[in-house]
């Protein structure tokens, strides 16, 4: 028998494998990845919620985390770019300028 | 597992065993049908050598195919590679799993219905297809370890998403007028409301032209310019795989173009056949026959418009997709919105 | 023993073989395939229920989020996040939010990822020789605090009673269709609904300019 809990889990799960992406790696296209690994799981939260509550409220904030999603995954990749083309790296150790 | 189950599995294996047949052959004759239309446009006549009227020719191109050597470029990432056409291939074959092909025919006392998958979101599911199809084109053109095939998965795939939108917002425009994401609603609206063609023309042809830029075709076939770069994407591949990258490429005009009858033409509706109170297997007969009918037209003009019209360019394609297209596919919502709410839909 | 708790077995026990030895590829096939077939032929009826559908979705999404942030080749991951984000979609639908399953699969896995993959093409980023993930001291803290967090995830779902997963048809009507979503979107959450289309602008126009190769 299938419960909600199971989602919760799974979100919980890859909420946790997306964290440990972010703090480890050191690409920076690999750390955006882990952060959208995190909104994914959060997003996954809130329709499992939505469905136990029978709204669908939850939906509507998962849309929203998506279109907040998109705009920082765009934003995101613009400044590597512009990174990449002043530093020739991706290595997020690499860019430590403002290191103290 | 209870009968009713088992006849449903059945039908649905039936189905999708009849839509690879058919859509397989299709494509192999797409490509007779393209030289031969090339040819007469070209004042020549094409292959008619092989069988009567050249009609064994694709079978001859399929054993040519089978036999040449696959080359693998030699620093290529082999996985990617080889799952590259893969990705191009199943969008293609999937997204005609939605398209209604006819009404419910009445076999052995069940109303069955042409149509493999009747989701309530179809219009999404075929929007979603397209936009995984674009993968296999980027990665054919990453892991071919090769700077042409570079640029042209580089190109392709910021044409295809772009024209993506602008069809999307074509499809928003016969959504609203359906009212519904549904397929099966679509084509029942333009049975009783005349079709969408004609009170929905910008939109028609928005969505014709993001079809011709979905599909890689000319005239928007940079990314595979065989004059420019080599072959673009598929410049690394040889045999089998090659064929592969073929038959997506026909495979996504005969689904486009069945969405185009769908979405504008009314799908199988015949116009005037209710009138004639025939039986209703033969009248489901007939407007199976009427979509066929209509989506070989639109074949037609995807060649005819192939090898009559020059190339673009590719700054002159990503102007024509953000700044022409967009404006009027957005204009027509507007348009079609201001239609719906003065009631004279 | 149930369908799927075998065919997990089976499949890790595979690719323990094929890491074991990697000189003789078809040994594990050989093990692997008919233990499979033998499976799926004396527990058929467990592809019948939701359970078992649910668990291998889950399998998979699991999967691939670990090989997303371990795999040393950036294009590979993108392949594997794309993976992810279908297998989300996946859950979706089992959860009745149909919209947002097709929504994920456009949206996201279709156009948030090739981004990805143009960024990774532009760059020519090619896999990371040597990957070893972080550096120095702030490797075992990383991995401490990812077990952390999950356990702290854990311990809050502790509570929860059994709730069944209701599949009620009465208040299922509509629920996660466009319809439904597009009423909430444009009564209870319009003022969001336009706010987020601001930003959207905002974000277009920041992505032209930050990429931009001069600024004149």
């Amino acid at each position: 028998m299938m419960r909600v809990d199971y989602f919760l889990v799974m979100a919980a799960l890859l909420f946790s494998i997306g964290c440990v992406g972010v703090l480890v790696r050191r690409n920076i296209i690999v750390v955006l990845m882990s952060i959208e690994l995190m909104l994914n799981a959060v997003n996954l939260t809130f329709v499992a919620f939505s469905h136990e509550l029978r709204s669908m409220t939850g939906h509507v904030f998962a849309l929203f985390v998506i279109t907040v999603a998109a705009c920082e995954a765009a934003v995101g990749l613009a400044i590597v770019l512009a990174l990449f083309r002043r530093r020739q790296t991706t290595d997020v150790d690499d860019v430590s300028l403002l290191r103290w | 597992m209870n009968p009713l189950t088992a006849r449903l599995l059945l039908e649905a294996t039936i189905k999708i065993a009849l839509l690879f047949f058919v859509n397989l052959t299709a494509v192999a004759y797409m490509t007779l049908v393209e030289r031969r239309v090339c040819a007469w446009i070209q004042d020549r006549s094409g292959p008619n050598r092989v069988g009567p009227f050249g009609l064994l020719q694709p079978l001859a191109d399929g054993i040519k195919f089978i036999f040449k050597e696959a080359i693998t470029p030699p620093q290529a990432h082999k996985a990617l590679y080889l799952l590259a056409p893969v990705i191009i291939f199943v969008p293609a074959m999937a997204a005609f799993s939605v398209i209604p092909i006819g009404p419910p025919l009445m076999i052995l006392g069940r109303a069955v219905p042409l149509q493999i998958a009747d989701v309530d979101s179809g219009l999404l599911v075929i929007l979603g297809l397209s936009s995984l199809g674009v993968y296999g084109i980027a990665l054919a053109g990453w892991s071919s370890n090769n700077k042409y095939s570079l640029m042209g998965g580089l190109r392709s795939s910021a044409q295809l998403i772009s024209y993506e939108l602008a069809m999307g917002f074509a499809v928003v425009g016969v959504l609203m007028s359906a009212g519904s994401l549904r397929l099966n609603d679509v084509v029942e609206r333009q049975m009783q409301h005349g079709w969408n063609i004609l009170w929905q023309f910008p939109g028609f042809l928005v969505f014709l032209t993001a079809a011709f830029a979905e599909t890689n075709r000319l005239p928007f076939d940079l990314p595979e310019a065989e004059s420019e770069l080599v072959a673009g994407y598929h410049t690394e591949y040889s045999g089998m795989r090659f064929s592969m990258f073929y038959m997506a490429e026909y495979l996504n005009m005969i689904t486009a173009s069945a969405l185009v009858t769908t979405l504008y033409f009314g799908g199988y509706h015949v116009p005037g056949l209710a009138a004639l109170d025939l039986n209703p297997t033969l009248a489901a007969l007939i407007q199976v026959g009427a979509f066929l009918a209509k989506v070989a037209f639109f074949l037609f003009v995807y060649v005819w418009v192939r090898w009559t019209l020059p190339r673009f360019r590719y700054d002159q394609l990503m102007n024509l997709g953000w700044k022409v297209l967009l404006p009027i596919a957005v204009a027509h919502v507007l348009w079609v919105a201001f239609i719906i709410l003065m009631g004279w839909a | 023993m149930t369908l799927l708790s075998g065919l997990v077995i089976v499949v890790m026990a595979v690719a323990l073989l094929r890491a074991l030895m990697p000189s003789r590829p078809i040994l594990s096939a050989v093990a692997g395939g008919p233990a499979a077939i033998v499976l799926l032929a004396l527990y058929w009826r467990d592809l019948l229920g939701m359970d078992f559908w649910a668990g291998a979705v889950g399998f998979v999404a699991i999967l691939s989020a670990l090989l997303v942030v371990l795999h040393p080749n950036p294009m590979v991951s993108v392949l594997f996040l794309i993976l992810n984000l279908l297998c989300v979609a996946l859950f979706y639908i089992m959860l009745h939010a149909h919209l947002l399953a097709a929504l994920q699969v456009i949206v996201y896995a279709g156009a948030i990822m090739v981004l990805f993959v143009f960024v990774i093409m532009l760059l020519n980023l090619k896999s990371e020789e040597g990957l070893r993930l972080g550096r120095g001291r702030q490797r075992w803290p990383a991995h401490l605090l990812g077990v952390g967090f999950a356990g702290i995830l854990f311990w809050v779902l502790r509570h929860r009673t059994d709730q069944a997963f209701a599949d009620s048809p009465r208040w299922l009507e509509g629920f996660g269709t466009a319809r439904d979503m597009g009423t909430l979107l444009f009564t209870d959450f319009v003022f969001a609904t336009e706010i987020a289309s601001v930003l959207l602008v905002a974000a277009m126009v920041g992505a032209v300019i930050l990429a931009k190769r001069r600024l004149d």
